[in-house]
């Protein structure tokens, strides 16, 4: 094997065994929550604040990272990709979290994952210098990832032009150069991410100038707040992305299907979806009615449209490629199908809540964390565990579906369901999100939060065994020399 | 209950996906060893996403009109109340609000008339929503600084409403709540 290889494989395996012990660890952390909503467990608001804040930046950080590992291991199969940046990026992301927890623990910071302008700068109970501290890991995180996504583009714009690269030779009848769809999915989502950073950088700056600048400049709440939704919606979507591009581009070869074959419909649907996602964060906003009108009838039509090309294309066509056919069932593409289950039903969740109409009753109650944590734990993690258990078992030859696997998966499928149920039922009768405990009035609250701290513990023995099974193997990577 | 009706609505939805998907992974349980799947999977796919760009144009025709910003948009007000929002509690009163002493007083709204809230916040962002009696969410509008968001609504029940927060302001964000009486 080339040494090249063996090294992005290493890097890969240590990415995994990483990302897995911060999930691991942010589970528990979301068990402590719903607990502590359930009056099982007492703790201070200060603490719940800093345990969610905590949860929900590890949580993004690590499956956007699981998703670029992911893309950046499949994309040597086109374009020679960079050790050396990935390896930065994995230093500045272990930095960039260590110093978030400290703010978070050791700085009590606890915004919520959104650090909605002015908070930061009035965030009760925390230490002075937590607020400038976490800005400065953000942008460790943002360094590492933005030069990290320049680092992919640019590998793949030295093979494609743009025009290639966005597949719109398909548009023709004979296309010369075909463009893999995981090129172009790549390519789409890559654009995405790239943009939400530099909103994050933007906003970075724009805190650090009011902060440097003692009161004489104050910054406006609610361009703030689209600038830190256009970075914190974008970079939440796109990540699943970098999951559908994964699938793509091995869902065919671990089943004994045929691989996907660019085709106009495909390059259609993901142009349009790039720019659908890019305008549907507006939804963030209904409920601010100073926010122009136009904007929120965008928001409300991109995030209908988005749903489009998703639906039409990419679950057709898995659908498609299982639909009455021998599929060779292995726990990869299992948790694919699966995956992209969970994918629909949070994203028809979502489209309930991104209806204005009804975004008047559903905006910050629980029924927000439902449909999100249903296409993330329900949705990507899993593309993400596929894709871990396809590269970690590369060294041998045959996936087998093993008893304890198929029960495994009823544990996570079981605990999944209650988990999020107990949420979407919170949010139907009006519990608001992030309450560190419910007041008394809201009677069906802690009894809820009680149902679904149970689940998710069952959700975190399914998520123990997946990652005994993994991280055995990526140890058994990371010790392979070259030979 | 808009609610029960989401809810409802979601489990239905839920329920045909779960069918849909077990049936297809069934489908290619019991297949044979050379059957080719579906066939003109060009023309299916044509008019399935035909159907859904027909049903999702349904529903944004239908739901968009009734959006908040167009409800009692052509009335005039009978009753004005102010809200101002701090870290962590409401000011309610029927004069403007001053910033640097807030201070609020016992609001009663009448029944069947139109009432519109003015709202703002004198720190960070929050929340003003509206529980009815039985502890529903009827409405709802956000409190930002530098801004004033104006939330029109006609109570048809009477009796004590409440009011929460809900746009995450802090540790004491669960405890900052109201209530006012419509009669
Ligand atoms: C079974 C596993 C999980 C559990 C038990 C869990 C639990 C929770 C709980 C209790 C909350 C607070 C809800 C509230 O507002 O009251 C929360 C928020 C959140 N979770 Fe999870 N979660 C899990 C998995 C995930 C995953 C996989 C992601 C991936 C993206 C995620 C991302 C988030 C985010 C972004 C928030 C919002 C934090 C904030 O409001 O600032 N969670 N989670
Ligand atoms: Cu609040």
């Amino acid at each position: 094997m080339n040494i090249e290889s063996l090294k992005l494989k290493k890097i890969s395996a240590l990415w995994i065994i990483v990302i897995l012990v911060l999930f691991i660890a942010s589970i528990v952390l979301g068990i402590l929550m719903r607990l502590n909503q359930g009056k099982v467990i007492e703790q201070s608001p200060l603490t719940f604040y800093t345990n969610m804040t905590t949860h929900g930046l590890t949580m993004i950080g690590i499956w956007f990272a699981a998703g670029m590992v992911a893309v950046n291991y499949l994309l040597q199969r086109y374009v020679k990709t960079s050790y050396g940046v990935n390896l930065f990026a994995f230093i500045l992301t272990v930095i960039g979290v260590v110093m978030l927890w400290i703010t978070t623990y050791a700085g009590k910071f606890s915004t919520g994952w959104t650090f909605l302008y002015p908070l930061p700068f009035r965030d009760l109970g925390s230490e002075s210098w937590s607020t400038p501290l976490f800005l400065i890991s953000l942008t460790v995180l943002g360094v590492g990832w933005l030069v990290w996504s320049v680092s992919l583009m640019a590998q793949i714009l030295k093979k494609y032009t743009l025009s290639q690269a966005f597949a719109w030779q398909h548009f023709k009848s004979n296309a010369s150069v075909e463009t893999p769809p995981f090129i172009l999915i790549t390519t789409v989502t890559l654009i995405g991410v790239i943009a939400s950073l530099i909103a994050a950088v933007i906003v970075i700056i724009l805190y650090f100038a009011e902060y440097f600048s003692h009161g004489d400049f104050v910054n406006d709440a609610l361009l703030m707040k689209n600038l830190i939704y256009f970075f914190g919606h974008t970079i939440a979507n796109e990540m699943l992305y970098l999951g559908l591009a994964v699938i793509y581009e091995i869902f065919g070869e671990v089943s004994d299907r045929p691989k996907w074959k660019m085709t106009w419909y495909i390059s259609l649907a993901w142009n349009c979806a790039m720019i659908f996602i890019l305008t549907a964060f507006f939804h963030h906003l209904y409920m601010d009615f100073v926010q122009p009108q136009a904007l929120q009838i965008v928001g409300q039509l991109a995030s209908y449209l988005a749903s489009i090309p998703s639906a039409a294309v990419t679950v057709f066509s898995i659908v498609a490629a299982v639909y009455g056919v021998k599929v060779r069932w292995s726990i990869v593409n299992l948790l694919f199908f699966l995956g992209v289950a969970g994918w629909v039903i949070g994203g028809l969740g979502a489209v309930i809540d991104a209806t204005i109409s009804n975004n008047i009753m559903l905006h910050n109650t629980l029924w927000v964390p439902a449909h999100f944590h249903t296409y993330n734990a329900m949705g990507n993690v899993l593309f993400s565990l596929g894709f871990f258990y396809w590269f970690s078992t590369q060294y041998v030859d045959k996936l087998v579906l093993s008893k304890l696997t198929k029960y495994t998966l009823a544990l996570l499928i079981i605990g999944g369901i209650g988990f999020l149920m107990a949420f979407y039922v919170a949010g139907a009768n009006s519990i608001p999100r992030r309450y560190s405990t419910y007041p008394v009035e809201l009677t069906s609250g802690p009894y809820l939060a009680k149902v679904g701290a149970l689940f998710a513990s069952i959700y975190l023995i399914a998520i123990l065994i997946f990652f005994y099974n993994i991280a055995k193997r990526c140890f058994v990577i990371l010790s392979a020399s070259s030979r | 209950m808009q609610q029960n009706s989401i809810m409802l609505f979601f489990m239905l939805l839920v329920g045909i996906g779960t069918i849909f998907f077990v049936s297809i992974f069934m489908s290619s349980l019991n297949a044979d060893k050379d059957s080719t799947g579906v066939k003109n999977l060009l023309k299916k796919r044509f008019w399935f996403t035909l159907i859904l760009i027909v049903v999702l144009g349904i529903f944004a025709a239908a739901t968009l009109p009734k959006s908040p910003y167009f409800t009692f948009a052509n009335e005039t007000p009978s009753t004005v109340i102010h809200v101002g929002t701090m870290q962590f509690s409401f000011f309610l009163s029927t004069k403007p609000i001053d910033p640097k002493s807030p201070s609020g007083e016992t609001i009663e709204i009448p029944h069947d008339q139109l009432v519109e809230f003015r709202v703002t916040s004198f720190d960070v962002n929050h929340g003003f929503a509206v529980y009815d009696p039985s502890m529903r969410l009827i409405t709802q509008v956000q409190a930002m600084p530098g801004y004033v968001n104006n939330l029109r609504y006609k109570f048809t029940e009477p009796g004590k409403y409440h009011i929460f927060c809900l746009e995450f302001c802090g540790t004491g964000h669960p405890v900052m709540q109201a209530t006012f009486k419509v009669i």
